[in-house]
């Protein structure tokens, strides 16, 4: 009874201590360093309390979503699209297989010089490139998935005499769900470092543009504020999406016994 | 008057003359000039008939339901139903696969399931889901209409695609190796059910095309046996088994007739051909 209640809660406590342990020897280093360049835990913790709260920083927060979600919705929703149809047509996919591989292999960072040229330093180039980065792992993910399909599956979908649209939507489109979302949840993260790295360029408003700002201002803490609400925005927003996706995908987690853990 | 119901009747006494079923001189090469899978196959099913094909593994049974079901294009010969070439799926085909989870769509429940080829039917809604219900009802799934597929045991998840090729009254049932996949026990209570449901939809005349390759399942369940010979596939016999309906799965199993067909299919098929 005993063992066993250590054995069950005994995962989550180990990797708390571990973290613990992490935040600790930060401190320790960074006190026994004894420079301004790199603030203790507790030193950064602080101005975050202080900092994160501002109207400043959460305009700044306020600016990186509104990017995030417009980016990401673009992306997702051209990845979705096309992924589904190369999937489900072979004509498709043979058309646009060589033009999407070999845009899928250009890093997105790169493109952001170029964007620059085309679209300017304003919102347009920043949500271009967050769709950019964004379309791709869920593009291929749709597109696996749909492949990935039963054959039965499709047969089905003949003998119920269903139309291409139909089976695209009724039987293609569930049937890839569970490797949509895990395409959409990469894409998640991928999005937000995007979202960094356009606020890196080009001044105006933003998390990245924060951080940058803070650095150049040698407010050190102040920088380090910025890139820690990064990550518990990361965090966060992953989490949201296990708990849609645990939801969404019930009778899948069930069927291939992920669910229970 | 009189000279109007006489054409009437004659007319209906021609239409269940004709069989439903007429395959004729059906083979298929799924590659051009690559071996054949079924060579020449001929046979009638009549209407209300319940035809199992029997054959050595690789001998072309599954091609030849994919034929009656439409899903592909014999390369010689014709498809007959009810007189009509088939050249795709016709809404009067239902079949049943031998991997029920590859068929059921697992994200939708038992009922949803069940309901789905009603979608574009003339049946009103709470009509879909009563008739579902009844299926469901007949086939013992009332209790668990509202799980997943994978909530449900091989036996379980096979009855509910049976109850989703029944839901649509289909004039003709086709059954591919329906309970190869779940356990001897299981087999035995989903075989009865099919013949339950067979006998009790008699007046409503519906044909099965049953393909197996267990030679007692083929003379248990069916009034005819057609024997397919190993790659490429053709008819080299046709019994009819004359063990009385209902059947039984002891007495019927253990009667001189029974063992008599039997013996006789194992002959045919270990005969060289």
């Amino acid at each position: 009874m005993t063992v066993r209640l250590v054995k069950r809660v005994g995962r989550p406590v180990l990797g708390w201590v571990v973290f613990a342990a992490a935040v600790g020897i930060w401190e320790v280093l960074a006190r026994s360093e004894g420079s301004f360049l790199v603030p203790a835990a507790s030193a950064v913790a602080e101005r975050a309390w202080h900092v994160w709260p501002t109207s400043e920083f959460l305009s700044n927060v306020e600016a990186s979503l509104r990017r995030l979600a417009a980016g990401y919705a673009i992306g997702a929703s051209v990845g979705v699209a096309v992924g589904v149809s190369m999937g489900s047509s072979r004509r498709v996919r043979q058309a646009l297989e060589p033009l999407v591989e070999l845009l899928r292999a250009t890093p997105a960072i790169a493109l952001v010089p170029a964007l620059i040229v085309i679209l300017g330093f304003g919102d347009r180039m920043r949500i271009a490139v967050i769709a950019f980065g964004v379309v791709f792992p869920v593009l291929v993910n749709s597109m696996d998935g749909v492949r990935a399909a039963s054959p039965e599956l499709h047969e089905t979908a003949s003998l119920l005499r269903m139309g291409r649209a139909e089976r695209i939507l009724r039987v293609d489109l569930p049937a890839a769900l569970p490797s949509i979302f895990a395409g959409l949840r990469v894409a998640v993260s991928i999005g937000l470092v995007m979202v960094v790295v356009s606020e890196f360029v080009g001044g105006g408003d933003g998390l990245g543009h924060y951080i940058l700002v803070e650095r150049s201002q040698f407010n050190i803490p102040e920088m380090y504020a910025g890139i820690l609400f990064l990550g518990l925005l990361g965090f966060v927003l992953n989490g949201v999406f296990v708990l849609v996706e645990r939801r969404a995908l019930s009778w899948h987690h069930g069927a291939t016994g992920h669910g229970e853990h | 008057m009189a000279s109007t119901e006489a054409i009437r009747s004659a007319e209906g006494r021609l239409r269940t003359a004709a069989p439903v079923v007429r395959v004729a001189s059906v083979g298929k090469r799924y590659v051009r000039d690559g071996p054949p899978a079924l060579c020449d196959v001929t046979f009638d099913v009549h209407e209300g008939d319940f035809l199992t094909v029997v054959g050595p593994s690789g001998c072309g049974k599954t091609t030849l339901l994919r034929v009656l079901s439409g899903l592909s294009r014999p390369s010689e010969g014709a498809v007959l139903l009810d007189g009509r070439p088939v050249l795709g799926p016709p809404a009067e085909v239902a079949l049943v696969f031998q991997d029920y989870n590859r068929s059921l769509f697992p994200w939708l429940t038992v009922i949803r399931n069940v309901m789905f080829p009603l979608r574009r039917t003339r049946v009103s809604g709470g009509a879909r889901v009563a008739r579902a219900e009844a299926v469901l009802d007949d086939l013992g799934l009332r209790g668990v209409a509202r799980n997943y597929p994978w909530q449900l045991s091989g036996g379980m998840a096979q009855r509910v695609a049976i109850a989703r090729a029944l839901v649509s009254r289909p004039r003709l049932l086709l059954l591919d190796e329906p309970f190869a996949s779940v356990d001897a026990l299981t087999r035995e209570e989903l075989q009865d059910v099919v013949l339950r449901v067979h006998g009790e939809l008699a007046e409503r005349r519906m044909t099965v095309v049953h393909v197996t390759h267990d030679i007692d399942e083929a003379v248990y369940l069916g009034d005819r046996v057609l024997i397919l010979s190993s790659a490429p596939g053709r008819v080299v016999g046709s019994i009819d088994v004359d063990v009385p309906r209902p059947r039984d799965q002891t007495a019927s199993r253990s009667s001189p007739r029974f063992l008599a067909v039997r013996n006789e299919i194992h002959e045919i098929i270990r005969r060289p051909q």
